[in-house]
């Protein structure tokens, strides 16, 4: 009995000692934005955040707070959640998945918080508005590119290797889908490998590099759907004494990453897979501001190689 | 009436229950970090939030309750995650049924093989159940005709499942057929453990590596997004799986309730419970004594893939897809938290309320840093801080607590450093606290 009593006196005073000690609106902040990143394991991601950070730090009105959701649809869902619990002016929300993700989307929209999806769609249209580059027309350049370095469209010859970011993911499909619309035209040009999905990581293109290196005595290009994937197959083929007969493409041309490999002749070309990070921070204000904005805004794509390379290290404070 | 709480009560008291007082106090502790909203309303507080973390844990919650059963025995189970993940997808498979999916269905012989084996194994034990109310012995000829027997049925049933279903299963076709795979593997599990004399630990890592492979290929590999489900091609009534009680009370979290519930039940209340705790406690005692080692840790490792895929089921329902991946890392969030619940790795010693505390202080720690708006990189080294914390105070008195030199150097020996196989009789030496911590986690 004396222990329930214990129990409840400290319950008790538990939530009457819980005063409100923190306001919601950090010191001069008037809006606050959520964006719900899915990850921060890859390079693209980080950029993702990078060039949001940089956009939000313009704009003095505006507090932006970013979650990770470490690559997990559950904690993706949660930190969601969590930003409809706070209240968020606008949430901007890069899906890890598609359906996943869709839930909790609607849930936002249901409690009257503008919703802007950035990079990959959800499985909805009632969002406020979606950001995102096109994954087909990046493939189309670098099929286009291929073929052009090849021996160029109806000469094309050679043995490639086209490695994938991942069956799971979309960006993955149409990133192949736009190349091989291309590729496929030249009977010259051959895959020699079968779909093999390594997970846009580094480590898994090189291992699998160096097996197709040992079954394959020529191989003349390689497709990566990111580049550090492309570079992990460089330097599969750099360690065998290969790498100089053999073009590797890749996707994404982040600054710090892809475009130095350009520039230090690692890569052939990679194109641009810009990240909506720096439009989602400006639209979202144009919707808190009360301006109507379009539905869908498709970011341009762009071919980096040896010959601008050095232009856009520099532009980045790089070079 | 005034009672005079004697302060050996109240330390035995506080020492029982310091659990719920690791819970409570990280309960202060996000009531008082937690933001308010315009409204004057302490968030943290806030139904809606309160509601979204009891879903947040239900499937590592229910996951976890199967774990405590499994390592109560001294064992461990790393497929779960895998288990989840097949349950996930199958599910998925099952609310978009289409030719693919029954060609899927009739090519995937290794699934039907274990759900025929499962079903030869249900028939050698009711061969089993009448030897017991008959009185007589059959000898194995007997058993292994009985076997095959429900294997052939098995089959029989299988193919006229691929082939005859209905286009939709309904949601009792799905909690039964999805959760009965779960259980099967769990079965395997526990049968290569105790008849192949193996380590549990090797044998669900490769139950795990090899369940992940049968979930992408049951997903299609070539499948550009997993089987998903969109709510336009499955049954409607699958929604009441992920639905919101009265605004408020999650479907997953109700489920993950009765677990709880059921299982607590099943250990404080049967026979089989207090065979677990025994075989935890000394296997070679247990067996010694007759109680059937073997079929009763066969039970826990298909109790714990069970609840692994019926966790697949509400991943499913609540995040409206079939994943492969779902459940990659799920087993160590689990066994995380049976672990800051108490529940000792070496087995005997633990409880479900425990993991049901662990469980809730691993969500709501989730749940305050985010609402802190903690940088996540931040999060993991506090998350890996907090678990160590909570298991320090898990593991050790209070007044070793208090004292540094004890904590790490220790004069008082482990309460559970009886080692298996070792006699079972208390060191002389035991101290009256850790006797005391001992008889309070079997009480």
């Amino acid at each position: 009995m004396e222990r329930r009593t214990f129990l409840k006196a400290t319950g008790a005073g538990l939530i009457v000692a819980a005063s409100p000690l923190r306001s919601v609106f950090a010191q001069g902040k008037k809006y606050r934005f959520g964006f719900s990143q899915s990850t921060t394991l890859e390079p693209w991601r980080v950029q993702f955040n990078k060039d949001m950070k940089r956009e939000a730090d313009l704009h003095p009105e505006v507090e932006l707070l970013i979650s990770d959701g470490q690559d997990k649809t559950e904690k993706q869902v949660a930190d969601v959640e969590n930003f409809i619990r706070q209240g968020v002016d606008v949430l901007l929300i890069s899906p890890k998945e598609s359906a996943g993700l869709t839930g909790v989307t609607l849930k936002a929209i249901e409690a009257g918080i503008p919703v802007i999806v950035l990079d990959r769609n959800v499985d909805t249209d009632k969002y406020t508005q979606f950001i995102g580059g096109d994954n087909v027309v990046i493939g189309r350049a670098a099929g286009e590119y291929a073929v052009k370095v090849l021996g160029g469209a109806g000469k094309a010859k050679g043995n490639i290797v086209e490695i994938w970011g991942g069956f799971g993911t979309q960006a993955s499909h149409d990133r192949s889908n736009g190349f091989h619309e291309i590729a496929d035209k030249e009977n010259g040009i051959k895959l020699v490998n079968e779909k093999i999905d390594c997970d846009w990581k580094q480590n898994k293109a090189y291992d699998l590099m160096a097996n197709l290196l040992k079954a394959n005595e020529q191989i003349d290009l390689v497709y990566g759907h990111n580049d550090p994937m492309a570079y992990g197959a460089f330097l599969a083929a750099k360690d065998v004494g290969r790498e100089k007969d053999i073009k590797f493409l890749g996707i994404d041309a982040i600054p710090n990453e892809g475009v130095q490999w350009v520039n230090k002749g690692q890569l052939t070309a990679t194109f641009l897979y810009a990240t909506p990070g720096a439009e989602g921070v400006r639209q979202a204000l144009k919707i808190v501001k009360g301006e109507t904005v379009p539905k869908t805004i498709t970011l341009p794509t762009m071919t980096v190689d040896k010959s601008n390379a050095l232009q856009i290290l520099k532009e980045n404070g790089l070079a | 009436m005034v009672t005079r709480v004697s302060a050996e009560t109240l330390s035995a008291f506080l020492l029982r229950t310091k659990l719920y007082w690791s819970l409570l106090i990280l309960l202060a502790v996000g009531i008082f970090t937690s933001p308010v909203s315009s409204k004057g309303v302490n968030i943290f507080l806030s139904t809606g939030n309160l509601s979204d973390v009891l879903r947040q844990v239900s499937n590592n919650g229910i996951v976890a309750v199967g774990m405590t059963l499994v390592i109560l025995t001294g064992g461990i189970d790393l497929s779960v995650g895998s288990i989840m993940a097949l349950g996930s997808v199958l599910c998925a498979m099952l609310l978009t049924y289409d030719e693919r999916t029954s060609a899927t269905l009739l090519s995937f012989p290794i699934l039907a093989l274990v759900c025929a084996s499962f079903a030869a194994w249900g028939a050698t034990q009711l061969m089993g159940l009448r030897n017991r109310i008959v009185g007589t012995n059959t000898d194995p000829p007997h058993r292994i005709f009985a076997g095959l027997i429900g294997l052939g049925a098995a089959i029989v049933a299988w193919w006229l499942a691929a082939s005859q279903v209905p286009t939709k299963f309904g949601v009792l076709g799905i909690l039964v057929v999805v959760p009965a795979v779960g259980l099967a593997f769990g079965w395997l599990n526990g049968l290569i453990i105790t008849k192949g004399r193996l380590q549990p630990f090797i044998v669900t890592l490769a139950m795990m590596v090899g369940v992940l492979g049968i979930a992408r290929i049951v997903a299609g590999q070539d499948a550009a997004v997993h089987p998903v489900y969109t709510g336009t091609n499955a049954t409607e009534d699958f929604d009441i799986l992920r639905a919101l009680l009265y605004r408020v009370v999650p479907v997953p979290g109700l489920f993950f309730l009765a677990v709880v519930l059921l299982s607590a039940l099943l250990l404080r209340a049967t026979t089989f419970g207090r065979y677990v705790y025994a075989i935890g406690g000394n296997e070679q005692a247990a067996r010694l004594s007759g109680v059937a080692v073997d079929q009763v840790k066969i039970a826990v490792y298909a109790i714990s893939g069970f609840l692994a895929s019926l966790a697949g089921v509400l991943y499913t329902a609540q995040y409206r897809q079939g994943k492969p991946d779902a459940g990659v890392g799920m087993e160590l969030d689990a066994i995380a938290a049976v672990v800051i619940g108490g529940t000792s790795l070496m087995g005997g010693k633990g409880s479900i309320a425990g993991t049901f505390v662990g469980v809730l202080i691993f969500g709501f720690l989730g749940n305050i840093l985010q609402l802190n708006n903690i940088d996540s990189n931040t999060q993991l080294v506090l998350k890996g801080g907090i678990i160590l914390a909570a298991v320090l105070v898990q593991e050790r008195s209070l007044s070793e607590l208090f004292s540094l030199r004890k904590l790490f150097v220790g004069t008082v020996p482990r309460s559970d450093a009886v080692q298996p196989g070792s006699s079972s009789i208390p060191h002389a030496e035991v101290t009256a606290t850790a006797a005391e911590a001992r008889l309070a986690d079997h009480q």
